[in-house]
């Protein structure tokens, strides 16, 4: 009888689990993982990409990139049009958009909880909480010593410890409610780039206020999605729905004849968002990622290193089982750099350029790509990636042409030869598996030259510690592009970026400063394209990096899954997507 | 009763600045500087500067161990270098996500432990006590992973039993979800309880009070039932009232790899993303619910055997 009675309590159990209470989804809900938590929805906070991708759904800048144009082309967002320049090139006038409401929110007293309409001080705002000292933010970069007032502001606020908010900046001016003057302090070609990053979307004051510390879970934007706060967690699941006051603005009309031909141009003209919402599941572990993507439970996913071979053939194909499941694959090349970083600061690097240049001839890029990245990667020449204006397909880099022999001739002319006199380098690494391994390759190239390292493992913060503090010989790094500008991996080897700014390598060359500071004032021409192609030529002779390799996506989407494009640079891509209902049932 | 309790409550302080001191000296010793990690890859040097002083890392080390004490004693472990969350928040979120699957898998566990080891101690040193010592120990020996990635794989990928992951908000809704990691819980448990359970069951077996029982010609099952298994419930209770207070911190990796988003799995991202003081405040609760789970064990004593005097 017992065995019943708890027979029937297990049923009962399993029967109340499956049943829920949730609303029903809509049909054209897209479905997708996030493969780590969300940090913050604060804009000023996002200093990954993650959280930079989910801020993106419900915060606005002034400007955007354009979903489907490659090489990146930069369009107005919140912006009416592209911002006017006085002469100098140093004052930029932004016409906002009239109308655009920030999405229903209880901040909103005034109103009794209906979003207010966006106006130009919401920018003024926002810049200086992201210069303001106590915000921590990490994108006070964008703005550091580029706009006239803010500095002097910022310094203000550290001298008083508050941040005085009424207090003008020369720079920035709300001329009329729809009107936004930037005063720069010498012209940038680069600005406008930064000011599509997540770090320059407008938020609104009332927001901040009542919420203040947990401004960051409570996001108040004018973005085409509201977060359901209620059934939302950073740590496992985001819901978006559609904003019901979302500004017009249509999906795209122009786009290349691959874009075409991929489907991607059917709703041209359309009111965006085009989903009803999206679900943004959180996995950190690949496999219930995976596994989930496989049972149709994602739209896209990328695929994981350890599933690859379920996937593709040895001949970068898709396997008859993925095409039979009319699986679409996407190969986008990354605009990142993986590389080996000699610290120059170190006399027995800094001043043996043959030395370094041996030992980047020595590690054979192609067996890494394989091992390590499932042949999803081309080896680097130099540092700049595919896909930006300045990099040269026809560059080879001399001292990145795996020999061995001329290598070793190389280390006997550097004055040590077969690695005899060469003391033993301290290689800094992390203390994840992949990494280890990664590093006990380095080792075994390093080894066919004579040369021995001493391996440092190191937690993360003590890593970034050690190559801010200039600590070690070597290490693994990698660099992601902020914006589609070669600069921003040029400005990696500036003389004045050394560490604990970017240039780890702490590389100095006068002569590379003298390019590097011509080109930030000019714009994309043929010019700038001229003159970082002839910094590369000095980077590849002088050799601070072994430059490794440069990354590429691989995309699936399943058939439902419309307007899927990868977009490595801008977070507000979700709004074009959309579900096919007569094809996902 | 409230005297002892005063006594072993005052006992815990010494323990409590040892287990402090360890920690931060740990922490202080393998943690790194935490600034170029929080203000990330464009931090300058003013930046740097600013953090530090706000964050108090150039103070002397006595004035940081102090600072932490405060933070032990007002259960407010600062924000996460990692997420800025303020991590008693970050705690408090994770408490009930790991409660929801440790309560109804350790309670399960328990009693299907207990049940079974009653079972095969009545049968002892028959092919059924054999039988499940083996399977006891089969079961102990394999990984939690491996139960993980065959239940994540087979049961719910091919076999559609379960959802593979995830989980929800709502009470509900969340149920469904936890039924696997559950299950997987009281497999991985099970083998090392039972052995525990049943080697406390057979100890009692052999006491003098069974043997007059059973010259008294009482039933083999009421000696167990009415006898042994109240007696045996001493190593028990103490086996099970210890393991109680660390259900709150959940499941490491079963909340990893099933999306539940608790304190298991908050701690495996604090690991990951190396932000110290996520884990120096896990390790500090750690050893607090230690130390109160032994204090509980002793209590309980004296509830289940009244011939142990708290003096």
């Amino acid at each position: 009888m017992k065995i019943y009675r708890l027979s029937a309590l297990a049923i009962a159990i399993l029967a109340f689990s499956a049943c829920t209470k949730k609303d029903k989804e809509p049909a054209n809900t897209v479905h997708i993982a996030g493969i780590e938590k969300i940090k913050t929805l604060d804009p000023a906070m996002t200093g990954d990409l993650y959280s930079g991708d989910e801020v993106g759904r419900t915060y606005e800048g002034l400007l955007q990139f354009h979903y489907l144009k490659r090489p990146f082309v930069i369009v107005p967002m919140l912006a009416e049009e592209m911002p006017s320049y006085s002469k100098d090139k140093k004052t930029l006038t932004f016409k906002i958009r009239k109308g655009v409401l920030f999405q229903d929110d209880p901040c909103f007293k005034d109103t009794g909880g209906k979003g207010r309409e966006l106006v130009a001080d919401d920018f003024i705002f926002s810049f200086k909480r992201v210069a303001d000292p106590k915000t921590l933010s990490e994108g006070w970069w964008i703005f550091d010593g580029r706009v006239v007032g803010l500095n002097e502001w910022r310094d203000e606020a550290s001298r008083s410890g508050k941040a005085d908010y009424a207090k003008e900046v020369e720079g920035l001016k709300a001329i009329d409610k729809y009107t936004l003057e930037i005063k720069l302090k010498k012209p940038s070609a680069q600005f406008l780039s930064y000011l599509t990053m997540s770090f320059a979307m407008a938020i609104p004051k009332e927001a901040v206020e009542m919420y203040k510390d947990d401004f960051a879970r409570n996001p108040v934007g004018t973005g085409p999605f509201v977060l359901d706060r209620k059934n939302s967690n950073l740590n496992s699941k985001l819901i978006w729905n559609k904003n019901p006051t979302f500004r017009k603005e249509l999906y795209p009309s122009d786009g290349s004849e691959e874009d075409r031909a991929a489907g991607l141009l059917e709703d041209a003209g359309k009111p965006l968002p085009l989903a009803d919402r999206l679900v943004v599941s959180i996995y950190t572990e690949t496999q219930p990622r995976w596994l989930n993507f496989m049972a149709g439970k994602f739209d896209w996913s990328k695929i994981p290193k350890d599933n690859f071979d379920q996937v593709m053939s040895a001949d970068q194909k898709l396997l008859p089982e993925m095409t039979q499941r009319k699986l679409k694959l996407q190969k986008s090349p990354k605009l990142d750099i993986t590389h080996e970083t000699f610290n120059l600061n170190e006399p027995i690097l800094g001043k043996n350029k043959l030395l370094r240049q041996a030992i980047s001839m020595s590690i054979n890029s192609e067996p890494y790509i394989e091992l390590f990245y499932n042949g999803r990667a081309i080896p680097a020449q130099g540092p700049i990636p595919p896909g930006l204006n300045g990099y040269d397909p026809s560059l080879k880099n001399p001292y990145r042409i795996y020999n061995l022999e001329t290598a070793k001739d190389m280390l006997k002319q550097a004055g040590y030869p077969e690695g005899k006199g060469l003391p033993v380098l301290e290689y800094n690494t992390l203390s994840s598996t992949e990494y280890r391994q990664m590093t006990e390759y380095i080792e075994k190239s390093l080894g066919a030259l004579g040369i021995k390292i001493h391996v440092n493992t190191y937690t993360w913060p003590e890593f970034v510690e050690a190559l801010k503090n200039k600590k070690g010989h070597m290490w693994g790094y990698a660099w992601g592009a902020d914006y589609p500008d070669a600069e921003n991996f040029l400005q990696l080897f500036y003389s004045k970026n050394v560490s604990p700014g970017p240039n780890d390598s702490n590389y100095s060359n006068p002569e590379y400063d003298k390019l590097y500071e011509a080109s930030l004032n000019l714009h994309d021409t043929p010019e700038r394209t001229a003159l970082y192609q002839k910094m590369v030529k000095i980077l590849v002779e002088d050799c601070p990096w072994v430059f490794s390799v440069h990354r590429i996506e691989y995309v699936l989407t399943y058939p439902w899954m419309k307007n899927y494009k990868f977009h490595e640079i801008e977070h507000a891509v979700a709004k074009y997507w959309r579900i096919d209902t007569s094809l996902k049932k | 009763m409230f005297v002892y309790l005063l006594r072993r409550l005052l006992y815990t302080i010494p323990i409590l600045l040892g287990v402090s001191l360890i920690v931060f000296v740990l922490f202080h010793m393998v943690g790194g500087d935490p600034t170029y990690q929080m203000l990330g890859k464009h931090a300058n040097p003013e930046q740097v500067q600013t953090l530090r002083h706000e964050l108090g890392l150039d103070q002397p080390l006595t004035t940081q161990f102090f600072f932490y004490l405060k933070q032990v004693v007002t259960f407010d472990y600062g924000r996460s270098y990692s997420t800025k969350q303020p991590i008693s928040d970050m705690i408090l979120n994770g408490i009930g996500p790991s409660l929801t699957l440790a309560i109804p898998a350790f309670f399960l566990t328990t009693v299907f432990a207990i049940l079974i080891s009653l079972f095969v101690a009545y049968f002892r040193g028959t092919w059924i006590d054999k039988g499940v010592v083996v399977l006891c120990v089969v079961g102990m020996s394999i990984p939690s992973l491996a139960y993980i990635l065959f239940g994540q794989h087979i049961l719910a990928y091919r076999w559609g039993l379960f959802p593979i992951s995830g989980y929800e908000i709502d009470f509900p809704d969340r149920l469904q979800y936890i039924v696997m990691p559950a299950l997987i819980w009281v497999m991985v448990s099970l083998g090392m309880d039972v052995r525990f359970f049943r080697n406390a069951i057979l100890d009692e077996t052999h006491q003098d009070y069974v043997r007059t029982a059973r010259s008294k010609g009482l039933s083999e099952k009421f000696i167990f039932l009415k006898h042994v298994l109240k007696n045996s419930m001493i190593p028990i209770v103490t086996y099970v009232v210890i393991e109680i207070p660390f259900l709150l911190l959940g499941a490491f990796l079963l909340e990893s790899f099933f999306g539940i988003p608790g304190l298991g799995s908050i701690t495996i991202d604090a690991i990951n993303s190396s932000d110290f003081p996520v884990l120096k405040a896990m390790t500090t609760i750690n050893s607090l619910l230690f130390i109160l789970g032994t204090l509980a064990t002793d209590i309980v004593y004296t509830w289940v055997d009244p011939r142990v005097r708290l003096k």
